[in-house]
């Protein structure tokens, strides 16, 4: 299969996943869950200063900050 | 404006700049393993049932477990949720009702085999744990926040599909489901019960995208 070919394969794909998890309800719900992500992504970009070599998963920590874990 | 401009916008917005170049729909995805961490990891903090609070959805499978989260969220008291947590997942001495840890389901004992695999392979993609907590890798809420960050990516090294489907076929796949069922049907699950919902038809339009994007 030529690579033109592959890549047209690979579009189709793309677009029939999209489809699926956008029937499937995973954008129903976009507005209301993205304040989670928002929130993540506050607590992200404070960690990555402080990390080197080892990435943390910054969110579990976060997330157990928030709960006084 | 249609609704996907308003949903790109809506993105765009939460986008802190290391997501680029993330399909809107992984973007979603990344949202659902994140509101299954923050639920799961430990007893929901004030912020986050705030958050819950709001959530609703439409007629699907999930969006009306998303309405019923939301609304046990307005209408239960946060130490009830709490004492929930505590009877699920730590228990009285004895433990929990619940043991959401993959070597716990894969060979009935925590600390087991699975684990070590799972460690291995988090140290191959730069991942450990923050050492706020001394649960394990394998519970549940960790695997779902290293989906997230393979989606989404840390310092903006989002993986693969293909990387997320490996992980997710090894890790998850052989064990959560069972989980997210078990949490649906625990005797002590009133609050979270739509998270079990949730989680288990999170877990089957995981696997069924993964299918048609291979």
């Amino acid at each position: 299969m030529s690579k033109q070919k592959t890549e047209q394969n690979d579009d189709k794909a793309v677009k029939s996943r999209r489809a699926f998890l956008k029937g499937a309800g995973v954008a129903s719900v976009a507005a209301a869950i993205s304040v989670v992500a928002t929130d993540e992504a506050e607590a992200k970009s404070e960690e990555t200063q402080k990390t080197s070599g080892y990435r943390e998963t910054d969110h579990v920590k976060a997330y157990y900050e928030a709960a006084k874990f | 404006m249609t609704d996907i401009q308003s949903l790109r916008e809506k993105i765009k917005s939460n986008d802190a700049g290391d997501a680029t170049g993330v399909a809107e729909e992984d973007l979603l995805r990344a949202n659902f393993y994140g509101l299954l961490t923050s639920a799961l990891l430990a007893p929901p903090s004030a912020e986050i049932l705030e958050i819950f609070k709001g959530l609703d959805g439409d007629e699907s499978p999930l969006g009306m477990a998303m309405s019923s989260l939301g609304e046990l969220a307005r209408t239960t008291k946060p130490e009830d949720i709490e004492d929930e947590f505590t009877r699920l997942f730590y228990g009285h001495g004895a433990g929990g009702e619940l043991h959401p840890y993959a070597s716990f389901y894969l060979t009935g004992f925590i600390y087991d085999k699975p684990l070590a695999q799972l460690r291995e392979e988090l140290r191959g993609l730069g991942l450990s744990r923050s050492g706020v907590t001394s649960e394990p890798e394998d519970h549940i809420a960790f695997l779902m926040n290293v989906m997230h960050e393979l989606i989404v990516g840390v310092q903006g090294a989002a993986m693969s599909l293909n990387a997320q489907n490996t992980f997710f076929d090894k890790h998850i796949a052989p064990w959560a489901p069972k989980f997210f069922e078990d949490l649906e049907m625990a005797e002590n699950a009133e609050f979270f019960r739509p998270v079990g919902t949730i989680g288990r038809v999170l877990m089957e339009i995981e696997h069924e995208a993964f299918t048609i994007a291979a």
